[in-house]
C-alpha cells in the first residue's frame, strides 16, 4: 500500500512514538505536581525572581495540564493511536475472518511428542471421539477432509478478543474527546447565598466573570452539624430552584449528593456566616424604658420622638477586638451624626476608663437624649455552592465502561485455535494436536496440556 | 482497643514468617518453609479478625464504617491485600521462595502503621466528603492494585537476586518473567478500576471527575508507567530483565502515589491526619 511509504504516516504508525509520548506525558505530569499550579502558583511566583516568573508564565508552566504542551501531547497521542489502529486493522480483520483450514505455516511440523498419539481405532471412531472431546470445551467444531484417510478437526475460542485492544484505544479517544468537550463547552463557578436570599448568577472560576443561570436558586436554610470530636458531620442546604417565579425543584443539598438540573449540577462546597445579619438594637429616651428593634444593614427606622431617623451603616462581628458593634447614622434637623454602638460597652468602659469621652465615636449616648445599646447580632449562615456544567462527562463515563470491557478482553482473553489431525498410519491411527494463539502463550500451553491429558485418558478407556 | 492490639501482634507474625522463609532459602530445609507458611496463615487470620473487629467496634461507637477511611486503616488494608495475594501466588506456583521478598513489605507496612508517632490508630468518624458508597470500592480496588504491583516488584527483586548462590529454590527466569507480567496486568486492571471509581466519587463529591490533584496526577503517572511496560512487552517483546526493571520503577511510582504525595497539598491531604 502506498500509505506505508508516506513519511507522515510512518511517523505516526510507530510504537516508539507511542512510548516516547507516554514518557513525555509522565515527565510533564511529574513537573506539574512539583511546581505549584493555578491558584497555588500565584504565591510561588512571588517568591522567585520576576524575570524567571514571567518566563515560566509564558511557557504556561503554572497551568501545565491546560497548557498548549499538554494539548499537543494529547493530540499527537490521539493521532498516533488512530494511525497505529488503522495500520493494524487489515491484518486483524484477516485473522478474524480467517478460515480455519487456510494452511497455517508449519502447523504440524516439529510438534513435541506429547502432542502426538497413536491408537488402534480406525479414523472414523477416533474422529467421533475427539470431536466430542473438543466440542465440550470449544463449542462448534469444523471438519476438513484432507485425503481419503486423513482429516483435521478444528475448534477455537475468544475470536472476538482480537478486537479488545481496539476497544481500549477507542475508549481513550472518547476520553480525550469528552475531556475536550468539557474544557470548551463546560464551565465551573461558585456562588454564596445567604439564608433567605436568592441568586441567579455565579462567579466563574479563575476570575472569568459571571454567568447567568437559567434558573434562580434560593437558600431556605443552611445547617452544619459536628461530631463529638469536633469534626464536621453534615453540611446541608435546603434549596428551592425557581423558574419564572415558579418552584421547579425543592430539597436538601448534601456533600456527595449534588442536585442535577437542566444539565447543570449544583454542589455543596462551603459555608460561612454572613456579616449582614440583623442587629438587635435597644434604645431609651431620656433614661426612660425604651424598646428593642431588629434592623439589617442599610435599613433605617424613625426615632419615637420624631427627632430624626436612624440608619445602620455597618455591622461588625468583632470591632477592634472589642466584640460586636454596629455603626449607626442619625439624621435629624441638626444634621447627621454617626457613631458606634457596642454590645459590651460596660466592659469596654471598665477596661479603658474614659474611652467614651476621648473617642466620641464610641459613645452610645452621642445623640441626646437617646442611649443606644446593641443587644446582639443574629448570625446568618450563607451556603457556598459550586455550580458546574460539563457536557463531556457522559462521554467520559461511556469511555470508562468501554475501557474496562476492552482491558478485560485484552488481558484475560485470547484467540486460541486448536487443530487435531487424524490420519491412518499403517495399522494405527495417528493423532496430532497443534495450537495457535495471538497472545498469552502460557494460557494456551495450559489448555493444550489439559486437552492432551483428556485425549490420553479417553484413548486408554476406549482401548479397554 | 482490641483491634489495634491484635493488629500490632500480626506485625510480629509476619516478621517471623519472613525469617522462616529466609531460613528455608538459605538452609534449604522445607521444614522452615512449612513453619513460615503457617506463620503467614496465622498472621493473615488474625489480620482479618482485627479488621473485622475494627469494623464492628466502629458500629459500637455509633460511627460505623468499613475500616478504610484514614491513613492507619489504609496501611493495614494494604498489608492485608499484599499478604492475601502472596498466599494465592504461593499456592498457585507451589513455590515458597517469593515469601522472602514479599513478607518484608507486609511486615514494614504493619510496623509503620503501629509504630509511626504521627499516625492515629483511633477509629474516626467520616467527614461529609468521605460519606460515600464509593469510598469502599475506591479504596479496595486501589489497594488490590497496589498489592499486585507490590508482588510484581518483589518478583522483580527476586529476578535480580536469583543467581546468588546462597539462595536456593528460586524459580527459572522464564517463570519469574511470566509472574511479573501477570501481576503487572492484575495491578493495571485494578488501578484502572481504582482511578475510575475515584473519578466517579470525585464527580459526586467535588464536582469534577478529574482535578489534577497531585494524587490523581501521580496515579495517572503510575498508570502510564505500567502502560509503557505492557506495550513494550506486547509490541516490542520486552522480557526478563527489562520487565523486572519496569516492575521496580513502577512500584516506586506506586509508593510515591501512596506516600510521597501526602507531602504535597491537595484534595487527598486529609490522609495527613
Amino acid at each position: 500500500m502506498p500509505k506505508q511509504k508516506n513519511p507522515f504516516w510512518s511517523f505516526f504508525a510507530s510504537v516508539y512514538l507511542t512510548i516516547t509520548l507516554l514518557v513525555l506525558t509522565v515527565v510533564l505530569s511529574i513537573v506539574g505536581t512539583f511546581i505549584p499550579q493555578q491558584d497555588a502558583a500565584r504565591e510561588f511566583a512571588q517568591g522567585i525572581p520576576p524575570g524567571l516568573a514571567s518566563f515560566l508564565l509564558t511557557l504556561q508552566v503554572f497551568d501545565l495540564f491546560h497548557s498548549v504542551w499538554f494539548f499537543l501531547l494529547m493530540l499527537l497521542l490521539s493521532m498516533n493511536l488512530i494511525v497505529c489502529s488503522l495500520n493494524r486493522w487489515p491484518l486483524t480483520w484477516k485473522k478474524f475472518r480467517g478460515t480455519p483450514f487456510a494452511n497455517e505455516e508449519g502447523l504440524f511440523r516439529g510438534l513435541s511428542p506429547e502432542h502426538i498419539f497413536l491408537c488402534d481405532e480406525d479414523v472414523g471412531t477416533t474422529t467421533g471421539r475427539l470431536e466430542g472431546l473438543l466440542s465440550r470445551k470449544y463449542g462448534k467444531i469444523s471438519k476438513n477432509k484432507e485425503k481419503e484417510d486423513a482429516l483435521i478437526i478444528f475448534g477455537e475460542r475468544g475470536r472476538y478478543s482480537r478486537f479488545a485492544v481496539y476497544v481500549v484505544h477507542l475508549s481513550l479517544q472518547l476520553l480525550i474527546l469528552g475531556a475536550l468537550m468539557g474544557a470548551y463547552w463546560g464551565w465551573e463557578g461558585y456562588v454564596n447565598i445567604g439564608e433567605g436570599d436568592t441568586a441567579d448568577a455565579i462567579d466563574l472560576k479563575g476570575g472569568k466573570g459571571t454567568k447567568a443561570l437559567p434558573f434562580t436558586i434560593r437558600c431556605d436554610k443552611f445547617m452544619v452539624a459536628f461530631y463529638e470530636n469536633g469534626a464536621p458531620k453534615t453540611y446541608r442546604s435546603d434549596l428551592t430552584f425557581l423558574k419564572d417565579g415558579k418552584t421547579i425543584l425543592q430539597g436538601p443539598l448534601l456533600v456527595n449528593h449534588p442536585v442535577s438540573l437542566e444539565g447543570i449540577r449544583v454542589y455543596q462546597a462551603s459555608y460561612g456566616s454572613s456579616p449582614d445579619g440583623r442587629a438587635s438594637l435597644a434604645f431609651s429616651r431620656g433614661g426612660k424604658e425604651g424598646e428593642i428593634i431588629k434592623v439589617g444593614p442599610g435599613e433605617s427606622f424613625p426615632l419615637p420622638g420624631k427627632e430624626g431617623t436612624v440608619q445602620i451603616v455597618r455591622l461588625e462581628e468583632n470591632l477592634m477586638q472589642m466584640g460586636p458593634a454596629v455603626k449607626i447614622l442619625v439624621r435629624s434637623g441638626q444634621g447627621e451624626v454617626s457613631f458606634w454602638v457596642f454590645r459590651n460597652i460596660d466592659k469596654i468602659r471598665e477596661m479603658n476608663p474614659g474611652v467614651t469621652e476621648q473617642v466620641p465615636m464610641f459613645n452610645p449616648a452621642m445623640f441626646k437624649p437617646y442611649l443606644f445599646v446593641l443587644k446582639g447580632i443574629e448570625e446568618r449562615y450563607y451556603t457556598g455552592l459550586q455550580v458546574i456544567r460539563d457536557p463531556g462527562a457522559p462521554l467520559v463515563a461511556a469511555a470508562a465502561v468501554l475501557m474496562m470491557v476492552g482491558l478485560i478482553g485484552t488481558f484475560f482473553s485470547s484467540h486460541r485455535r486448536i487443530w487435531i489431525k487424524i490420519q491412518r498410519l499403517g495399522e494405527k491411527t495417528k493423532i496430532s494436536v497443534a495450537a495457535r494463539t495471538n497472545k498469552h502463550p502460557v494460557i494456551l500451553d495450559r489448555e493444550v496440556q489439559h486437552l492432551t491429558e483428556q485425549i490420553k485418558v479417553s484413548l486408554e478407556k476406549g482401548s479397554t | 482497643m482490641m483491634n489495634t492490639m491484635i493488629l500490632s501482634w500480626v506485625t510480629f507474625l509476619y516478621f517471623g514468617a519472613f525469617v522462616f522463609y529466609l531460613f528455608r532459602l538459605v538452609f534449604g530445609k522445607e521444614f522452615w518453609g512449612k513453619a513460615a507458611f503457617y506463620a503467614v496463615l496465622g498472621g493473615l487470620g488474625a489480620h482479618t479478625l482485627g479488621l473485622l473487629l475494627r469494623w464492628k467496634e466502629s458500629y459500637a461507637l455509633g460511627i460505623g464504617h468499613a475500616p478504610l477511611s484514614n491513613f492507619y486503616e489504609s496501611l493495614i488494608f494494604f498489608a492485608w491485600a499484599v499478604v492475601m495475594l502472596y498466599i494465592v501466588v504461593e499456592w498457585r506456583i507451589k513455590n515458597r521462595s517469593l515469601g522472602v521478598f514479599v513478607l518484608p513489605v507486609g511486615f514494614l507496612l504493619m510496623a509503620f502503621a503501629s509504630l509511626a508517632p504521627n499516625i492515629s490508630d483511633r477509629i474516626q468518624p467520616l467527614v461529609p466528603a468521605l460519606q460515600s458508597n464509593w469510598l469502599t470500592s475506591h479504596v479496595v480496588t486501589c489497594f488490590m492494585g497496589y498489592a499486585a504491583f507490590t508482588v510484581a516488584f518483589a518478583i522483580g527483586i527476586m529476578f535480580f537476586l536469583r543467581n546468588i548462590s546462597l539462595f536456593r529454590f528460586i524459580p527459572e527466569a522464564d517463570v519469574l518473567d511470566e509472574l511479573i507480567y501477570q501481576h503487572a496486568v492484575l495491578g493495571f486492571v485494578f488501578l484502572t478500576l481504582g482511578i475510575m471509581t475515584g473519578s466517579v466519587w470525585a464527580h459526586y463529591a467535588w464536582g469534577s471527575y478529574w482535578s489534577w490533584d497531585p494524587k490523581e496526577t501521580w496515579s495517572l503517572i503510575t498508570w502510564l508507567i505500567y502502560a509503557v511496560m505492557l506495550h513494550a512487552r506486547y509490541v516490542r517483546g520486552w522480557k526478563g530483565r527489562r520487565m523486572a526493571v519496569m516492575a521496580i520503577v513502577g512500584f516506586s511510582a506506586v509508593l510515591f502515589t501512596y506516600l510521597g504525595v501526602n507531602y504535597l497539598p491537595g484534595l487527598h491531604s486529609y490522609l495527613q491526619s
